[in-house]
């Protein structure tokens, strides 16, 4: 009786500890949904928040500036045809090393994964100096281009562990009446896996949606994507806090909406597989 | 598995190169190339734009040159320091958090995937809140000191606190994924095994030394690396809370490569950092992969299922 009246004790004691720990870490996420709703000049004057403040001011002016909707339609864009493209490339790749033995199988499977983690820096001034020479420089394709070449390796090691799960008796059966290797892989195996190619489309966009670096140096006015936009608001005298926020919070909607929904596989989206454990 | 099945026939040897074939050209095209091409472009004293200078050979010229470049070092041991306070502080809380939510209280669940959201809070959206949060005069925590009575503080304006206020968004950021990590790590250790050592009268902290940790080490060790390699990464946080400054006070050596190729128009000497760049992170990342990731691991599983 003692000790279950302890138990309950020390779960209360870490509830509230846990409580109070969730309240401050998500403070910041908490204050740029909010200011989003607050006129500048009330954010600017460092009031405390007040109800009745609140307005869509900030959402009516960031919907009405072109700089912002052009990035959102090339993001969305961008990001659409990126990941559209790395799932097919991706999937055939993965399948290739999931479904047959072949010499340097290993080292390719393994080099992909060491490709997914290189830094951006050290491939951008080249890509750079490519694109400017081809004159696809700011354009939607060389962006998208760009973002395949993390979003591919990235697809290969995600679907993986979703391949091999899959019993081989389901293409041998098909292979015995008649089917061919691609015709196995598009009618049997690909509809076979759709909860992996689901997770992996979702987090390739993930990755393009929240992508800076390239859109930074690779794009200038035309093909610039939302994230350059929303740090377009802010800098030297425009201290336009209220309408970055809601921008913020606008791009933040898918990504929220797909981490509370693919809960189960946040941890595979992170480490892409592959994790010993 | 069915090798001899597979080997048999030149059709089927073909095959898995059909598979391959659209992903090694575009890793080819757009990773590996650029990479060879970097390699190139550090032997020469390369202007970005005409104006700039002239564009000739240089040999090793770059490299000696960023041996000679105080912004160099100084950048490297801004990233080595970002690296060295930043990732400890995220495994400590990672794990005293694991350890305190590792049991069932009222609302655990909840707890366990809101504490997630800001690893994937947008990476500028992190910079520009927590640059928003650090102004003087009308940013939340300057608001705070004032109303103590305490004089505020131009945190981004001082070199120290900006670094630090740096080195705390990313602690902010991803010590949740610690947390993620060694929670997993944490709940696939057997209930037995804590029993044992339990019945054996062991207290909280000899159980932790005797069995949660040795058993979480390799977990440890990965998400560490995992870590590592992603902090080598570090771009666009920083670029927008602080544009590397003041000064070059926040510069970590993604920022002083881009400042190099599109700031002082250099690409030769950009390429020569980024390649010094890249061959620490491959260092990293095969390290990483061959402890800790495993095709034969991934296919075992697949066959238990």
């Amino acid at each position: 009786m003692k000790k279950r009246t302890r138990k309950i004790l020390i779960d209360i004691a870490v509830a509230i500890t846990a409580f109070v720990v969730l309240v401050m870490e998500l403070y910041p996420i908490g204050i740029t949904v909010l200011n989003g709703f607050r006129r500048d000049i009330v954010i600017l004057s460092g009031q405390p928040f007040k109800l009745s403040q609140l307005t869509l001011r900030s959402y009516q002016m960031v919907l009405k500036n072109v700089g912002f909707i052009v990035g959102m339609k090339n993001s969305i864009i961008i990001g659409l045809l990126s990941t559209g493209i790395s799932l097919f490339i991706g999937a055939l790749a993965s399948y290739g090393i999931a479904r047959f033995r072949f010499r340097w199988r290993n080292g390719l499977a393994y080099s992909f994964l060491v490709f997914r983690m290189l830094p951006q820096i050290s491939l951008v001034i080249a890509l750079y100096l490519m694109f400017s020479f081809l004159g696809i420089r700011d354009t939607i394709g060389g962006l998208t281009l760009a973002y395949t070449s993390f979003n591919v390796p990235y697809v290969i090691w995600l679907l993986l562990p979703f391949f091999t799960a899959v019993d081989r008796a389901y293409e041998e059966a098909a292979m015995v009446d008649g089917c061919t290797r691609g015709g196995v892989f598009f009618k049997i195996f690909l509809p076979l896996v759709a909860p992996g190619l689901v997770v992996a489309a979702v987090f390739a966009f993930l990755n393009s949606w929240n992508e800076f670096l390239y859109a930074l140096i690779l794009t200038g006015v035309k093909a610039k994507t939302a994230p350059i936009a929303i740090n377009g608001l802010i800098g030297g005298e425009t201290l336009t806090w209220g309408q970055v926020c809601a921008a913020g919070t606008i791009m933040l909607l898918p990504v929220f909406a797909f981490t509370i929904g693919m809960q189960k596989f946040l941890v595979r989206g992170i480490t892409a597989g592959g994790v010993k454990g | 598995m069915n090798q001899k099945n597979e080997y048999k026939g030149r059709a089927r040897e073909k095959a898995p190169f059909l598979f391959l074939a659209p992903a090694l050209l575009v890793v080819f095209a757009v990773l590996l190339f650029p990479i060879f091409f970097s390699l190139i472009v550090s032997g020469f004293n390369w202007p970005l734009s005409e104006g700039a200078g002239t564009r000739h050979f240089v040999g090793l010229g770059n490299y000696i040159g960023l041996t000679q470049d105080p912004e160099f070092w100084n950048s490297l041991k801004l990233q080595l320091g970002f690296i060295f306070i930043a990732i400890p502080v995220e495994l400590l809380l990672g794990f005293a958090a694991a350890l305190l939510l590792n049991r069932d209280f009222f609302g655990a669940r909840v707890v366990r995937s809101l504490l997630l959201l800001p690893v994937f809070f947008l990476p500028i959206l992190s910079g520009l809140t927590w640059r928003f949060m650090l102004q003087p005069r009308y940013g939340p925590l300057n608001n705070l000191l004032l109303k103590l009575g305490a004089p505020e503080i131009t945190w981004l304006g001082n070199p120290i606190t900006a670094y630090l206020a740096m080195i705390a968004q990313d602690v902010w950021r991803m010590w949740p994924f610690m947390f993620m990590m060694l929670y997993a790590g944490l709940t696939a250790i057997p209930a037995e095994l804590i029993e044992a050592a339990e019945i054996d009268g062991a207290g909280f902290w000899r159980k932790l030394r005797t069995v949660t940790v040795p058993l979480l080490t390799p977990t440890i060790m990965t998400a560490v690396l995992l870590r590592i390699i992603d902090a080598l990464r570090i771009f666009s946080e920083v670029y927008v809370m602080t544009e590397g400054g003041p000064g070059s006070a926040t510069l970590l050596f993604s920022l002083y490569t881009n400042r190099q190729a599109f700031g002082y128009q250099k690409v030769g000497m950009a390429s020569a950092m980024a390649i010094f760049l890249l061959v620490l992170s491959i260092i990293f990342a095969v390290t990483l992969v061959r402890r800790n990731m495993s095709l034969d691991v991934l296919e075992e599983k697949a066959g238990n299922r």
